[in-house]
């Protein structure tokens, strides 16, 4: 009989869609998670696209609609056991018979006891940047890192907690009626023995202060797209009202410059993808709030292929008015008394060289391969194509298998494939139905 | 160390003081320099414009005498240093027509084998040196100097064929701190003096070097530092020629950086008035030398 | 404008340093980094390559690449590697081999097939040098003449049709 049991690695929005899918088609599956929460780069936008189902009043997250009821599932489904704060240490075995050493990292905190009261957050002395509000927020030493983090338990950062560095502070475990704190908890191994493996570990960012022209982190009012998202978000440091770093005043002008490091033999040669699709989101999400603000768009080609993007595209320009540029500006200045940015560009589709000044500068930087990408590899025993994303067996003919038999891969792990959320969830069944396949399907003799 | 000092036209034939700066304070960091005999120009951009092979040629065949007398090449001026590195790298990663190349050097007796190096001056004395040990051997701190550095842009660009970045924006800047001066940054700071144009497009040429040296001023600087010969001539020179054309005066001096070098570590040429450069020095050189 | 010749990108392409031509994707990042642009907008490192794909052979050799300062800020910025910066170089010896040089460097290279250097050092400089205690400058003259002839830079410089810059005048 086959193994009955799949691990899937990466509670993002694919692995998440992975693990209900063999849940419900009764397999046990692991999700297993290396941060304190699943939900991934999706639980960190404001809006996904599209948007037309939906009322135009609403002021929540899309994200609150299309992923927490799937991520409230995974938690609550008899078939998914979810570990997070985990990670994959080992990996031997083979198709059908994997056995899998994990690592769980200790929280410091009771999972049965505790309630998410929120009381040692509030008492806590100690504020660190918020990695999930991409440290435009802080945290405390125990936090939750976003309110409606599944599962719903504060963690211990023991690098930053004062208990852990000078065994001076105590006052989580005070306040805590539930008595859930737990010094003393010691990491855990556990030993899992699996059919199938899906890796769904997601994207990093490339960091645009690799590129001193942008300024980014010398001027304080250039951001990129994924820090947009979180000020945008009704439930990020600013409370989704645009306001700019460097007065906290509402920009007047938006400028996004896309292709940051993507498309680019110096850094990343590929096309991200997702970006032209999001700036355009982003760009008719700050027109909503208001049409008076003047937002540029600086392209190279805009890639909005598919169903509805062309038409959000025009959409964009002529109702929302939406500047579109054809030009990939060489650098931004500051003006030193405003802290704008000003930039010089050529139009190039009429020749003209202009410039311009915007309040706010937002950077549309690549999507590149999740930092633990190779080491995983390792244990995995999987290959990597030559940008360091998970090489697929055959690109045509077998999109979602890894060169393992018996390891797939699913969502932005495998690279920009198309990259954006539907097709996320796309690849994400289709590795549900391989490991379906190759776990219980009976060969033909 | 000991380098083949490849000197350069514009040194020798209007820089003295560089040259005498150089030669005294250098090996006092055991930098020791060897001439090469025979040299020619090395071939900078408007000749490389002229002709592929003709440049490679006329470069490689000056790396040839380095390498005949077994030393790596140190360049103090940019466009000399760009031209060699990039005839080494060409004919390194290019054997055909490294041989294409050598058929022409062997009708002037040469013969380019490829194992020289070539340094740039900043390259040696921030990775040989370092901004330390010249801090160690400062007598007299230069603490009167605002100083806005120009590297030039052929020290760092392009950074395709500088991968290791030997030199990068910011070296000049630590190396004069080292000496106790004080740096400045300033608008437009890493944009090209103008010099390749003087000759050619004397207009735009002009409005480049007065672009920076407005940002100089309005930054607070009281002198500019310089390592290539062509930034100096652009804005030591070139001030006197915007005074001409835009009436405007800036009365920044213009040091090369081994000037300062042996100011600060008491090897000031005594004798020497540092005619060859053109605004005047005073009252900030009397204020370093008396000091 | 002049009649278009769908052979000149081919013809860039095949000379050295003129390969960046063919993967020019045309994004406006080397002009928008261009000092020179800022002075003159008639220098346009994009359309610049933009002509040459098109085929625009006698803009682009006889009136525009002389402009170009060489400071490499468009090279170490363009996406494709490969650019104006380098392609520049190529077209410049393409016009020079019509004849087509500014007159400042027809002076340079005359002095280099004179003298061995670009900037001659003047007797008055030697002596001055001699009393300062400074070596000799040792020059090769007979080498960099026998190299420029062999590559044929002596006929390149006689033929030019020595033009000075429109803006100089």
């Amino acid at each position: 009989m086959a193994n009955n049991s799949v691990l899937v690695i990466g509670g993002g929005i694919a692995g998440i869609q992975a693990c209900l899918e063999l849940a419900d088609k009764g397999f046990t599956v692991y999700l297993i998670e290396k941060s304190p929460s699943i939900g991934g780069r999706m639980a960190q936008l404001e809006k996904i696209f599209p948007v037309t189902d939906c009322s135009r009043d609403c002021v929540g997250t899309c994200w609150l609609c299309v992923l927490m009821p799937r991520m409230i599932e995974c938690y609550r489904h008899p078939n998914v056991e979810l570990l997070t704060c985990a990670e994959v240490k080992e990996v031997g075995g083979k198709l059908g018979d994997f056995t899998v050493n994990v690592v769980k990292y200790p929280r410091y905190v009771k999972e049965d006891r505790c309630v998410n009261c929120g009381v040692c957050v509030e008492k806590c002395p100690v504020s660190v940047p918020n990695e999930f509000e991409m440290g435009l927020k802080d945290r405390k030493a125990i936090y939750i890192p976003f309110p409606q983090a599944i599962p719903d338990i504060v963690t211990i950062d023991a690098e930053n907690c004062l208990h852990f560095k000078n065994g001076g502070c105590s006052i989580c475990e005070e306040v805590c009626e539930a008595e859930a704190i737990d010094y003393e908890q010691n990491a855990e191994q556990l030993t899992l023995n699996v059919g199938a493996i899906i890796v769904a570990t997601g994207f990093d960012l490339f960091d645009p202060s690799q590129i001193p022209a942008y300024g980014y982190g010398k001027f304080k009012n250039v951001t990129t797209a994924m820090e947009l998202e979180r000020v945008l978000s009704p439930f990020g440091p600013t409370e989704g009202r645009l306001l700019r770093p460097s007065d906290g005043k509402e920009p007047n002008s938006v400028a996004f410059i896309l292709c940051v490091g993507s498309r680019d033999k110096r850094f990343y040669s590929y096309c991200s993808s997702i970006c032209c699709k999001y700036s355009l989101k982003m760009a008719v999400s700050v027109k909503q709030r208001n049409p008076k603000t003047e937002v540029y768009l600086f392209y190279t080609d805009l890639r909005a292929f598919g169903k509805g993007f062309q038409e959000f595209a025009n959409q964009a320009k002529k109702i929302y008015g939406v500047k579109y540029i054809r030009s990939n500006p060489g650098e931004l200045l500051e003006d030193p008394v405003t802290k704008d940015l000003i930039t010089w560009y050529e139009d190039t589709m009429s020749g003209s060289i202009q410039n311009l000044t915007a309040n706010l500068a937002v950077l549309c930087n690549a999507c590149i391969p999740r930092e633990g990408t190779t080491e995983l590899a390792k244990v995995l025993g999987i290959g990597l194509d030559n940008f360091g994303f998970i090489k697929q067996l055959d690109e045509i003919t077998y999109p979602v298998d890894t060169t393992v038999p018996g390891i797939f891969a699913a969502g932005y792990a495998l690279g920009p494939r198309t990259g954006d959320i539907p097709d996320s969830i796309t690849q994400a069944s289709a590795a549900a139905e391989r490991v379906f396949e190759v776990l219980h399907v009976k060969k033909e003799a | 160390m000991k380098y083949a000092l490849f000197l350069g036209c514009l040194i020798s034939a209007r820089e003295p003081s560089y040259e005498l700066y150089a030669r005294k304070v250098l090996p006092h960091f055991d930098i020791e320099l060897v001439d090469i005999p025979e040299t020619t120009c090395c071939a900078p951009f408007s000749i490389q414009s002229l002709d592929y092979i003709g440049w490679l040629a006329i470069a490689a065949r000056n790396l040839a005498i380095a390498e005949e007398i077994g030393l790596p090449v140190l360049a103090f001026c940019n466009d000399c240093y760009e031209s060699l590195l990039m005839t080494s790298i060409i004919l390194r990663d290019d054997p055909e027509l490294k041989t294409k190349v050598n058929d022409v050097l062997s009708q002037v007796g040469k013969e380019y084998k490829g194992k020289t190096e070539v340094k740039h001056l900043l390259e040696v004395l921030h990775q040989d040196v370092g901004a330390k040990k010249i801090k160690d051997t400062i007598k007299r701190p230069l603490t009167e100097l605002k100083v806005a550095t120009q590297t030039g842009c052929h020290a760092v660009r392009p950074k395709m064929i500088h991968p290791t970045l030997a030199v990068s924006p910011k070296t000049l800047d630590e190396l004069v701190k080292a000496t106790g001066a004080e740096t400045v940054d300033y608008d437009k700071k890493e944009v090209c003096c103008g010099g390749p144009l003087r000759g050619i497009n004397d207009e735009i040429s002009r409005n480049l070097a007065r672009q920076k040296l407005k940002g100089m001023k309005k930054a607070g600087a009281n002198c500019i530092v310089t390592v290539c010969p062509f930034c100096f001539i652009q804005l030591d020179l070139g001030q006197l020629e915007i005074k001409r054309f835009f009436g405007e005066e800036y009365n920044l001096p213009v040091f090369h950086f081994v000037e300062l070098l042996g100011l600060a570590t008491g090897l000031e040429i005594k004798d020497w008035k540092m005619r060859d450069h053109r605004i005047p020095l005073n009252p900030l050189y009397e204020k370093l030398r008396g000091g | 404008m002049s009649a278009v010749d769908p052979n000149f990108m081919h013809e860039v392409a095949n000379t050295p340093r003129g390969e960046g031509v063919l993967t020019c994707i045309q994004c406006g990042r080397c002009t928008s980094s261009c000092p020179v642009t800022r002075f003159l907008d008639e220098h346009n490192p994009r359309r610049l390559m933009e002509m040459i794909i098109l085929g625009f052979r006698s803009d682009v050799l006889h009136k525009l690449p002389w402009y170009c300062l060489s400071c490499f800020t468009c090279l170490d910025r363009c996406p494709q590697r490969g650019d104006v910066g380098e392609v520049v170089f190529a077209i410049r010896s393409l016009a020079a081999r019509e004849g087509d040089i500014p007159h400042g460097v027809v002076e340079q290279a005359k002095n280099l097939l004179n003298t061995g250097r670009l900037i001659p050092t003047s007797e008055f400089m030697h002596r001055q040098r001699k009393a300062l205690g400074l070596p000799e400058t040792s020059t090769s003259t007979k080498d960099a003449e026998t190299i420029m002839k062999m590559v044929g830079f002596d006929k390149m410089i006689s033929k030019a049709r020595t033009r000075r810059s429109e803006l100089t005048e």
